[in-house]
C-alpha cells in the first residue's frame, strides 16, 4: 500500500503545476520600494515644478496688475514669434492673468515634466539593469514586467501630484476652479504620454544614456512641431495641423480658462498607452541587460592620434557631439525657414510690437537674432553635460586610471573644458548656417547669409562663461555641480521673457548672454565677447586650480 | 636620472629601472617610503600613522582587512588624495608634486576597474599605455593572448574579469619600474590566475618593484618577498613570511613513552594538552631552540611540527586577541605573552617587534 502510494505522491508532485507565472508579481512591494528610494527625487522634480508656477503666477501678478496691462504686450503673444515660444494663444482677445499664464509659461511646464518622466522612467528601469541591481532585484520572485510597471506607476504618481498641486494653486490664487485643474491635468497628461514614450525607448539600448538621449530627441521634436504648427496659425497659415502632432500640443490645446476642453487629452494617454503596450512586448522579447541594437564590435586597437589627454577627451565627446550637431542643424533650418512666412504675416504689425522683438528696422533681423540666443542656449545645454560628463569620469573610476599614468590633473581637466569649448563653437557655427540657410532659402534672398552665421557665434563666448562656471564648480565643489543650471535657467528666462517682464538693467547684467546683442537685429559689441571670454578664461583657470587642490572622488 | 628615465623612449626606462647596483644612491632608496601617514574623510580616520617601506626589486604583499586602509595608501601614492601627514616619498619624489613625472615610471591597476563604455579593450590599453609614455606593441598583443581578452570589444561588454584584464594589460605592458596592484585579480578565474603570477615572476626577474595589495592569501604567499600587515590603518607586522612565522608560534604534536609533563612549564609553550597520549602544544618562535633541544631527552617515536600559515598570522592579527586556534579560553590564561598584540594599546610594542626583523633579513 504504503509502497504504492510514495511513488504516485511524487509523480503528482513533480507534475503539480507550479505558480501560474505571474508578471507583474511584486509589483506593489516594488513600487512601494522606489518611492522610498525616490523621496527626494519625487518630491524634488514635483515641487520645483510646483514653484516654478507659483513664480510666473507672482511675477506676472506683479508686473500686470490690472487687465489693461496685459493688454499692451498681446501683440507680441500674439505674433508668430509669441505663438513660437509660447503656445496656441486662446483668448487673447479678452485677456486674463490665467490665459496669459498657461498659454504664454504652460509650454515650459509642460515639457519640464516630459523630461520629469523621462528620466524617472529610466531611472527605475534602464539605469537599474546597467548597473547590475535589476538583475539582484528579477532573480527575487518579482514578474518580468513588475520594474518597468512599478516605474511607470511612479512617473503618473508623480505626474498625478503635480496636477493636484497645480490645481490647488491656481484656484488658492483666485482662478476658475475646473480651469485650473485642467491645467494641471494637461501638463501632467504631458507627463505621463513621455513616461510611456520611455518605457519604450528604456528597450532600445543596452544604456540609460541612450535611451534619455532618444526620449529626450522625441520631446525636443514634439517641442519644435507644436512651435511650427501655433506659429503658422497664429499668422493664418496652413499649418496648424503640425499642433495636432505633438503630446504638447495636445496639452496645450485644452485651451484651460477659455474652452476648457478635456478631449485632447485622451489622445495624450492613447499615446501613452500604445508606447506603454510598445515597451511591454519588447520586454518580453529581450534578455535581461540587452539592448534591441547589438552591440557592435569595434577597433582592437587605438587609432595613432588618440596618445593624448586632449584626443581623449575629443573621443569620448565625439559621439554626443555627432547627435547634437545633427540635431541643431536640423532644428535651425527649421526655425530659419519660418522667416519668410514671419515676414508676410507682419506686413502691418504694429511698430511697438517690432520694438519689443529687439529689431530696430525691421522684423526678420530681429526674429534671426532671438533664434541666435535661443540656439546658444542648446549649446550651453551640450555644455554643462559635458562637464556632468566630466565629473562622471572621476566618480566612476575612468578619471583615476587616466591620472595614473603620466597624465596631470591640470591637463585632464583643461583637455576636456577645451573640447567643450571648441564644440559650442562648432556647435553654433552649425546652428548659423543652418539658420542662414533656412531663412535664405525661404526668403530667396542670400544677403543675410553671413550676418545670420555671425549672429550665432558671436553668442559663443556667453557660452564659454556658463561653461567656465560649471568648471569652477567642479574644481571646488563638485557636489553642487547641478547649482550651474541655475545660471542657465535664469539666463533663458531674462532672454526670453525680459521683455515681458521688464526687468531692470541690473537683472540683464548678471546673464551672459545679454551683452553681446543679438545681432542682426541689434548692434554687435565686439568689446563684449572679448570681456566675455576674458572672464571665461580667468573662472575655467580658477576651477582647475581647485581641481588641483582637492582629492578625487569616486563611489 | 629621474629624468632620463622619464622622458626617453620605453626601453631606456626598462635599463634605468633594472638599474645595475652602479647607478648612484638613488638606486639604493627604498622606492616607496612612507612614515607616519595619515589621512582622514571627515570624521573617518583612514590612516593613522602609517608606517611601509617597499625596497627596490622585491614584492611587497600589503595585506589587511577591508577598511584598514590599504586602497587609501595607493591612492595617496598615486597622488590622487592629498594626505593629511606624514612623510611620503615615491622612487625619490613626492607623489602630490612630482605625480605626472613620477607616473610616467609605474603602473596602476585597481581592484574595480571602470572602462569608457564606448571604447574598445584595446583601445583602452592603448589610450592607458601611451597617457603613460609609451607601450611595447608586441608586449601588448602577447599579453592579450597570455590572458585569452579579446580587445575588439567594447568596454561596455566585458565582464568584470574581462575589464581587470584590460587594466592589467595596460599595467605589464609598459616598462616601467614599480607596479602598484590594488588587489589585481579580484573577478580572474584560476587559470589567469597562475598566468598573472607568472607574469609577476617575469617582472621581478626584470628588477622591478612591486606593491601588491591582496585578500588572496595563496598570491601573497607564493609572490610576495616581504608582507606588510595593516589595520585600522596603521602598520602592525612587516617582515619576510619567514619572520613573520618566527614572530608567532608553531604546532608541535609529539609521540613519546616518557613523561612530557616537564615541558609544559618551559617558557615560550602554550596550549600543552594529552590527549591519548600525544602531546600538543604550541612553541613560541624564539623558544622553539630550547625545546627542541628538551625533546632529545625524550622518548620521542612520532614529531609533526606545523608552522603558522599565513592565514593564522591574519587571523591572530585582525581577529581582536584571536590566538591562531580554538583554544583561546585556555590560551588567554598566559597572558603575559611576548608576541605581538592586535589591541591597539600594543602598537607600538608590535611595532618594535616588527622593525628588528625587517633589519635582520640579509639582502
Amino acid at each position: 500500500m504504503s509502497t504504492a502510494t510514495a511513488p504516485a505522491r511524487r509523480a503528482s508532485e513533480a507534475s503539480a503545476p507550479l505558480d501560474p507565472p505571474r508578471p507583474l508579481a511584486r509589483t506593489g512591494a516594488l513600487l512601494r520600494f522606489m518611492l522610498r528610494r525616490d523621496r527626494i527625487h519625487f518630491f524634488g522634480w514635483t515641487l520645483t515644478l510646483t514653484v516654478m508656477l507659483v513664480y510666473f503666477s507672482g511675477v506676472l501678478r506683479a508686473v500686470f496688475p490690472t487687465p489693461e496691462d496685459l493688454q499692451a504686450i498681446v501683440g507680441f503673444t500674439a505674433s508668430p514669434v509669441g505663438a513660437l515660444l509660447g503656445g496656441p494663444g486662446f483668448g487673447y482677445d479678452d485677456l486674463t492673468l490665467d490665459r496669459f499664464l498657461v498659454s504664454q509659461y504652460g509650454l515650459y511646464l509642460i515639457t519640464a515634466a516630459g523630461f520629469m518622466s523621462i528620466v524617472t522612467v529610466m531611472r527605475h528601469t534602464r539605469h537599474e539593469e546597467q548597473a547590475g541591481r535589476a538583475e539582484l532585484v528579477r532573480a527575487s520572485a518579482v514578474g518580468r514586467f513588475a520594474p518597468l510597471t512599478a516605474a511607470l506607476l511612479v512617473a503618473v504618481l508623480m505626474n498625478l501630484f503635480v496636477a493636484v498641486l497645480y490645481g490647488v494653486v491656481l484656484t488658492a490664487q483666485g482662478a476658475d476652479a475646473s480651469g485650473s485643474f485642467l491645467f494641471g491635468a494637461s501638463v501632467a497628461a504631458a507627463g505621463i504620454a513621455f513616461a510611456g514614450l520611455a518605457a519604450t525607448t528604456a528597450q532600445l539600448t543596452a544604456f540609460s544614456r541612450g535611451g534619455t538621449g532618444i526620449a529626450g530627441a522625441a520631446l525636443g521634436v514634439a517641442f519644435l512641431v507644436r512651435g511650427l504648427g501655433d506659429m503658422s496659425s497664429a499668422q493664418g497659415g496652413d499649418l496648424g495641423w503640425l499642433s495636432w502632432l505633438s503630446p504638447i500640443g495636445w496639452s496645450q490645446q485644452t485651451a484651460p480658462f477659455v474652452l476648457d476642453r478635456w478631449w485632447p487629452l485622451a489622445l495624450s494617454l492613447a499615446f501613452a498607452a500604445a508606447f506603454t503596450v510598445v515597451g511591454y512586448v519588447l520586454t518580453a522579447r529581450r534578455d535581461l541587460g540587452s539592448g534591441l541594437v547589438a552591440a557592435r564590435r569595434g577597433s582592437p586597437a587605438a587609432a595613432a592620434w588618440l596618445a593624448s589627454p586632449f584626443a581623449l577627451a575629443f573621443r569620448l565627446q565625439h559621439a554626443g557631439l555627432v547627435g547634437w550637431s545633427l540635431a541643431l542643424f536640423v532644428s535651425a533650418i527649421a526655425y530659419g525657414s519660418f522667416a519668410q512666412p514671419l515676414v508676410e504675416g507682419f506686413v502691418d504689425a504694429p511698430p511697438e510690437l517690432i520694438a519689443i522683438m529687439g529689431a530696430e528696422d525691421d522684423l526678420l533681423t530681429g526674429y534671426l537674432g532671438l533664434m541666435g540666443v535661443m540656439m546658444a542656449f542648446f549649446a550651453t545645454i551640450y555644455a554643462i553635460g559635458s562637464v556632468q560628463s566630466l565629473r562622471s569620469e572621476e566618480l566612476d573610476g575612468r578619471g583615476e586610471g587616466v591620472l595614473a599614468a603620466a597624465v596631470g590633473r591640470v591637463g585632464w581637466m583643461t583637455s576636456w573644458l577645451v573640447v567643450s569649448a571648441l564644440a559650442v563653437a562648432w556647435l553654433q557655427l552649425l546652428s548659423g548656417v543652418g539658420q542662414a540657410i533656412g531663412a535664405s532659402a525661404s526668403i530667396g534672398d542670400w544677403s543675410l547669409f553671413g550676418d545670420v552665421v555671425l549672429g550665432h557665434v558671436a553668442h559663443v563666448p556667453a557660452v564659454w562663461v556658463v561653461l567656465a562656471v560649471a568648471g569652477l564648480l567642479y574644481g571646488w565643489l563638485p557636489r553642487w555641480l547641478l547649482a550651474v543650471w541655475a545660471l542657465f535657467g535664469y539666463s533663458f528666462i531674462v532672454a526670453m521673457f525680459g521683455p515681458i517682464l521688464d526687468l531692470p538693467d541690473l537683472a540683464y547684467d548678471v546673464s551672459p548672454f545679454e551683452h553681446v546683442g543679438e545681432y542682426p537685429g541689434a548692434e554687435l559689441s565686439g568689446v563684449a565677447m572679448l570681456v566675455l571670454t576674458g572672464i571665461a578664461v580667468v573662472v575655467a583657470a580658477a576651477g582647475v586650480v581647485g581641481f588641483r587642490r582637492r582629492d578625487l572622488v569616486s563611489d | 636620472m629621474t629624468t632620463t628615465s622619464g622622458s626617453t623612449t620605453t626601453p631606456d626606462t626598462t635599463s634605468t629601472a633594472r638599474g645595475p647596483a652602479d647607478t648612484g644612491p638613488a638606486d639604493t632608496d627604498p622606492a616607496i617610503e612612507i612614515t607616519g601617514l595619515r589621512k582622514r574623510f571627515g570624521r573617518t580616520t583612514a590612516l593613522d600613522g602609517l608606517d611601509l617601506t617597499v625596497r627596490r626589486g622585491e614584492v611587497l604583499g600589503l595585506l589587511g582587512p577591508n577598511g584598514a586602509g590599504k586602497s587609501t595608501t595607493i591612492r595617496i601614492l598615486l597622488g590622487l588624495l592629498r594626505s593629511d601627514g606624514g612623510e611620503v616619498r615615491l622612487l625619490g619624489g613626492d607623489p602630490w608634486r612630482d605625480a605626472v613625472a613620477l607616473h610616467r615610471r609605474l603602473a596602476y591597476v585597481p581592484g574595480d576597474v571602470e572602462l569608457w563604455p564606448n571604447l574598445t579593450g584595446g583601445e583602452a590599453i592603448d589610450v592607458l599605455g601611451r597617457l603613460r609614455g609609451g607601450i611595447h606593441r608586441g608586449r601588448r598583443d602577447e599579453l592579450c593572448e597570455r590572458f585569452d581578452l579579446d580587445p575588439g570589444k567594447k568596454g561596455r561588454t566585458y565582464s568584470k574579469g574581462n575589464r581587470q584584464k584590460v587594466a592589467l594589460i595596460a599595467a605589464l605592458a609598459s616598462d616601467v619600474e614599480l607596479l602598484l596592484l590594488d588587489e589585481p585579480t579580484a573577478g580572474l578565474d584560476p587559470l589567469m590566475e597562475a598566468e598573472f603570477q607568472g607574469c609577476i615572476r617575469d617582472v621581478t626577474a626584470a628588477g622591478r618593484t612591486v606593491l601588491l595589495s591582496s585578500h588572496i592569501l595563496a598570491q601573497v604567499e607564493v609572490l610576495a618577498d616581504r608582507i606588510s600587515i595593516i589595520r585600522e590603518g596603521r602598520n602592525v607586522e612587516t617582515g619576510s613570511l619567514a619572520e613573520l612565522r618566527h614572530l608567532t608560534r608553531t604546532s608541535v604534536a609529539l609521540e613519546t613513552t616518557a613523561d612530557a609533563s616537564a615541558l609544559a612549564a618551559l617558557p615560550g609553550i602554550h596550549h600543552f594538552r594529552v590527549d591519548d597520549g600525544l602531546v600538543r602544544f604550541d612553541v613560541d618562535g624564539e623558544a622553539m631552540p630550547g625545546v627542541v633541544a628538551r625533546l632529545g631527552g625524550l622518548q620521542v617515536t612520532g614529531l609533526t611540527a606545523t608552522p603558522p600559515t599565513l592565514e593564522q598570522l591574519l587571523l591572530r592579527h585582525y581577529g581582536d586577541g584571536a590566538g591562531g586556534d580554538g583554544a583561546n579560553g585556555k590560551g588567554r590564561a598566559d597572558a603575559p605573552e611576548p608576541a605581538p598584540d592586535p589591541a591597539p594599546g600594543a602598537a607600538a610594542s608590535s611595532a618594535d617587534a616588527s622593525a628588528p626583523a625587517s633589519e635582520a633579513t640579509p639582502r
